[in-house]
């Protein structure tokens, strides 16, 4: 027979201002098999968890139903309770009265009659709960890192520093990512490079990381603790044991003419290259698109020049296999690049250039050796436009979302080139200055009023040329939209931060979600910000959404403690919450008929095959079978198996069967 | 009518199969499904006009799985049928053979591809009498298509022959036998055939191959196939699969591919 106690909370006032709550307590106890009712200001308090735990004790209780908050808030809170007091932790429900009634709803009577039958189903589906054990998974403490930009650098060396072994995946020839592309950084305009190589060395170096550059995830199965992932190894056409680096090949290499990726395009590259001095690896790659040899079967010149005869030519891209308890999936960003900005003239005129062109401009590393000189003709430019949400904050034509860098990096630029050319003339034009951060704000205010940077309220229209300058049209709004006209020789434009290419087909390997925009999506916006919806796959960095060097590297950091928690114990504690293919007694065996269908259903390839045979090892039936580790006891195969054979424990078809009937037959209540 | 008897009596004789299910003549002339375990009697197989019913139904039957490996006389529905029961991991490649009788030949095939091979290349469109029949229902406003179905089920005694006809209801357990919860009502009334009904249809919705059977078994006359048919358009207009194409699953109500259109949700 059930013993059931409820507990109603008063949450202060957030329940009881619109809710009877004593009246709640009383007509509960009414309901049959509720042996005990209570009602109190504060349930999830120690005092009031103790009311829970002396009650389960003194009357013997067999279920509990606790009428409070939502269960994502204080259902693990009274579990506990429940379970230091010597009861099945499952065998205790929330009735969320809160955020489905009185949060919702007036004060009142009805009010008041949906909290108490709120209360009926859950005291009708805890009478049919079952005692439930935990789910115990174990755990590979191996982290896989997917990109070697900052974020993903931060979260392998914080990994491998705990202790963790990490295989760092990075599709270019070298890590570095972004970062190591930029030439100074905000809002301290210390050298990227300098800050940022270091980390890539303490990479290359750390015992505890294996590092696969010019690699992609070919694809990833498993679960959470458990992950196997398939690597591919694109052939970099040398054998990285015999190369030294000692770049001779990259030297000799005849073809020059090939874009530099590094350089945004601004430089030229030979086709056997490394990306820049301090890649790491310092292994230089044939680029087998552009290469003469591939292309027409002669030249091989690097292979003669070659000390050490390391050129292969004919090497495979070649799998690599590897066991791994958690993924950190640090992609990065792109750039929206500007071509969908017909009016500003971006491809057509070589002086209209993106933010991480300029960045090469100004680097010392870059093709003019940080001398700020405008592609056309090499002359320093004179006046500089810079145009902030070039596509950002743009539903029209662009993307609605602000790409949160390009305020700072705008504010850096034209800094930037005021120090390196004195009589020059940076205007920004601007629709809103975002400067939240440490010494942000400082950093803008300083670009205005130490370094003479114009900012002009208003967006630009249109850019033409005319007798060899840029025609910037525009409208200065805080002088009631006057329009302004600007004569310059190179216009920045700050392009939105957009999604990697490849995202989406990655988030589909990886079987976690993304928005609207291709960015990946967290578990939660504010309380799971490093998390995915995928249990073991955590996020870092642009990868998300726009992000600058601090937030990336805190977010790695985040996700790095994350997988920490995880690699902590050697078994995986979850919850029972998942679903269960029937077994019934034979010659049934079980009412899943192996049709399937539900195997194509699951979001999280949970469900496999089962084979069921006799003593004498005869195949009786191949049935279903669910994983406890990969279920999220999401309940779509629930839906979809016509038999009704797959079954969520703890929100079985029974006890939901019995919630829906409590409220119909409520029978004579009034009203 | 002699190649299929023909080819029946090579099979069993050279044990390549244990039993040929086909069509037989039962009592008042009308076809029966028969199953011939011994050569000397491939007489008794009958193919004409009257041969109607979906003999795929039998596959399913663990009595009939028992007699070991069939050959199975197969009209196109029947071939159709056996492409979505592998699809749904039902047949296993290899274990049946299917025999096809067409303008007096019989095509044997034992391989899917083959099946697939020979629906592919059959004329799949209703013809011009079932087609008018579905415009008509089509052609109903919801409401009247409501009480169209309600006047048809109240006249379902919930004999469960339509489930029993139809091949693709298979389950070791059907859900109107499952009592805890109880699920469907017992009783023959409005609610319970309602219910039932529309159960029998959903369940078969990016399954059905549309072999009509279900009409053919309901002894009151009740016009199911209607119910399958409307979901095979919708199932085809919205996910452009059709069931018993193929022996691969892309059953349209478990799969998800990112160009579905889904101008459903709104």
């Amino acid at each position: 027979m059930a013993r059931i106690g409820v507990f109603v909370c008063h949450c202060g006032e957030n329940i009881s201002a619109t809710v009877d709550v004593a009246r709640v307590a009383s007509e509960a106890a009414k309901i049959p098999g509720v042996v005990h009712s209570v009602d109190y200001k504060y349930m999830c308090s120690d005092p009031g968890q103790q009311l829970v735990k002396a009650a389960i004790q003194e009357k013997g209780l067999t279920g509990v139903v606790v009428a409070a908050c939502s269960p994502r808030m204080h259902e693990p809170t009274f579990r506990r309770a429940c379970a230091e007091a010597g009861l099945n932790p499952f065998l205790c429900e929330m009735a969320n009265i809160r955020e489905h009634c009185s949060w919702v709803h007036e004060k009142g009577e009805a009010t008041t009659h949906k909290a108490i039958d709120i209360v009926r189903t859950l005291v009708a589906k805890v009478k049919k709960n079952r005692a439930l054990q935990p789910i115990k998974v174990p755990v590979t403490k191996t982290a896989l890192v997917l990109g070697g930009g900052i974020a993903g650098i931060q979260a392998a060396l914080d990994i491998a520093n705990a202790g963790h072994k990490v295989i760092l995946v990075e599709k270019e020839p070298s890590i570095g990512g972004h970062m190591s592309q930029l030439s100074e950084t905000f809002p301290t305009l210390d050298c990227s490079q300098c800050i940022l190589t270091p980390r890539m060395v303490e990479v290359a170096q750390h015992p505890n990381i294996t590092l696969h550059s010019y690699s992609e995830l070919e694809g990833l199965d498993g679960f959470i603790g458990n992950f196997k992932a398939r690597i591919r190894r694109k052939a970099r056409s040398l054998d990285e044991k015999l190369c030294t680096g000692c770049g001779l090949c990259t030297q000799k290499c005849p073809l020059r003419r090939i874009p530099s990726e590094f350089d945004a395009g601004l430089g030229l590259r030979p086709a056997i290259y490394v990306p820049f001095p301090q890649a790491v690896p310092n292994k230089p790659v044939i680029d087998r698109e552009h290469c003469t040899y591939y292309r027409t079967g002669k030249c091989r010149l690097c292979e003669k020049v070659c000390p050490t005869q390391a050129i292969r030519f004919d090497q495979p891209d070649e799998i690599v296999e590897a066991d791994v308890g958690a993924v950190v999936v640090a992609t990065g960003f792109d750039i929206k690049h500007a071509d969908f900005f017909p009016e500003y003239g971006y491809g057509k005129y070589k002086d209209v250039i993106d933010g991480l062109q300029f960045e090469r401009l100004a680097s010392a590393s870059g093709p003019t050796l940080g001398e700020i000189r405008r592609p056309s003709d090499g002359k320093v430019p004179e006046t500089v436009a810079f145009i902030a949400c070039a596509g950002s904050r743009d539903p029209a034509k662009g993307i609605e979302y602000c790409s949160k860098i390009c305020c700072m990096y705008t504010a850096k630029h034209a800094m930037l080139y005021r120090h390196k050319v004195h009589h020059g003339r940076p205007v920004v034009f601007y629709m809103d200055i975002r400067a939240g951060g440490k010494m942000y704000e400082e950093f803008v205010r300083r670009a205005m009023e130490e370094d003479g940077v114009q900012y002009v309220r208003g967006r630009v229209s249109r850019i033409y040329e005319r007798g060899g300058k840029l025609v910037v049209k525009g409208a200065d709004t805080l002088l009631g939209a006057r329009p302004v006209e600007l004569e310059a020789d190179l216009v920045v434009l700050a392009t939105a931060g957009v999604a990697q290419p490849g995202a989406e087909d990655l988030a589909q390997r990886l079987h976690v979600s993304y928005d609207a925009h291709r960015f990946y999506a967290e578990a939660h916006p504010k309380l799971r910000p490093v998390e995915t919806n995928t249990a073991g796959i955590f996020l870092a960095g642009a990868c998300q959404a726009p992000k600058d060097i601090p937030e990336s590297v805190a977010q790695a950091s985040g996700a790095a403690a994350k997988v920490g928690a995880l690699f902590s114990q050697s078994e995986l504690v979850r919850e029972p919450l998942i679903a269960v293919v029937d077994r019934q007694a034979p010659p049934v065996y079980s009412s899943c008929s192996g049709c399937f269908l539900c195997q194509g259903a699951c979001p999280y390839q949970a469900i496999k095959r089962e084979e069921i045979r006799g003593r004498d090892g005869q195949l009786i039936k191949t049935v279903a079978k669910v994983n406890p580790g990969l279920c999220q006891g999401c309940g779509t195969c629930v839906a979809l198996c016509r038999s009704k054979s797959i079954d969520i424990q703890g929100y079985s078809h029974e006890q939901v069967y019995s919630e829906v009937l409590a409220l119909l037959n409520r029978g004579e209540r009034d009203g | 009518m002699e190649a299929l008897r023909n080819k029946a009596r090579e099979l069993l004789a050279a044990g390549t199969v244990k039993v040929v299910i086909g069509y037989g003549r039962g009592s008042g002339g009308a076809a029966r499904a028969v199953f011939i375990r011994d050569a000397a009697r491939s007489g008794a197989l009958i193919y004409d006009d009257s041969c109607r019913q979906n003999l795929a139904v039998y596959l399913m039957k663990p009595e009939v799985r028992r007699l070991g490996k069939a050959a199975l006389v197969a009209s196109p529905a029947t071939l159709r049928t056996v492409l979505q029961l592998a699809a749904e991991n039902q047949v296993p490649e290899g274990g049946l053979l299917l025999l096809a009788p067409a303008g007096g030949e019989v095509a044997v095939l034992a391989e899917l591809s083959a099946v697939e091979a020979r629906v592919a290349a059959q004329d799949q469109d209703l013809g011009r009498a079932e087609r008018e029949e579905l415009a008509r229902y089509e052609a109903m406003t919801l409401e009247q298509r409501r009480d169209f179905w309600q006047e048809q089920f109240a006249r379902c005694i919930k004999c469960y022959a339509c489930r029993a006809a139809c091949p693709l209801c298979y389950c070791a357990r059907c859900t109107v036998e499952c009592n805890q919860p109880q699920w469907i009502p017992v009783p023959a009334h409005d609610l319970g055939n309602l219910e039932w009904n529309v159960m029998r249809a959903m369940h078969l919705a990016g399954r059905c191959v549309d072999c009509g059977d279900c009409s053919r078994a309901c002894p009151a006359g009740i016009p199911l196939h209607l119910l399958n048919r409307r979901l095979i358009a919708v199932v085809r207009e919205s996910f452009a699969v059709q069931a018993g194409r193929s022996a691969k699953s892309d059953n349209a109500l478990s799969t998800f591919k990112p160009d579905d259109p889904e101008d459903f949700i709104r």
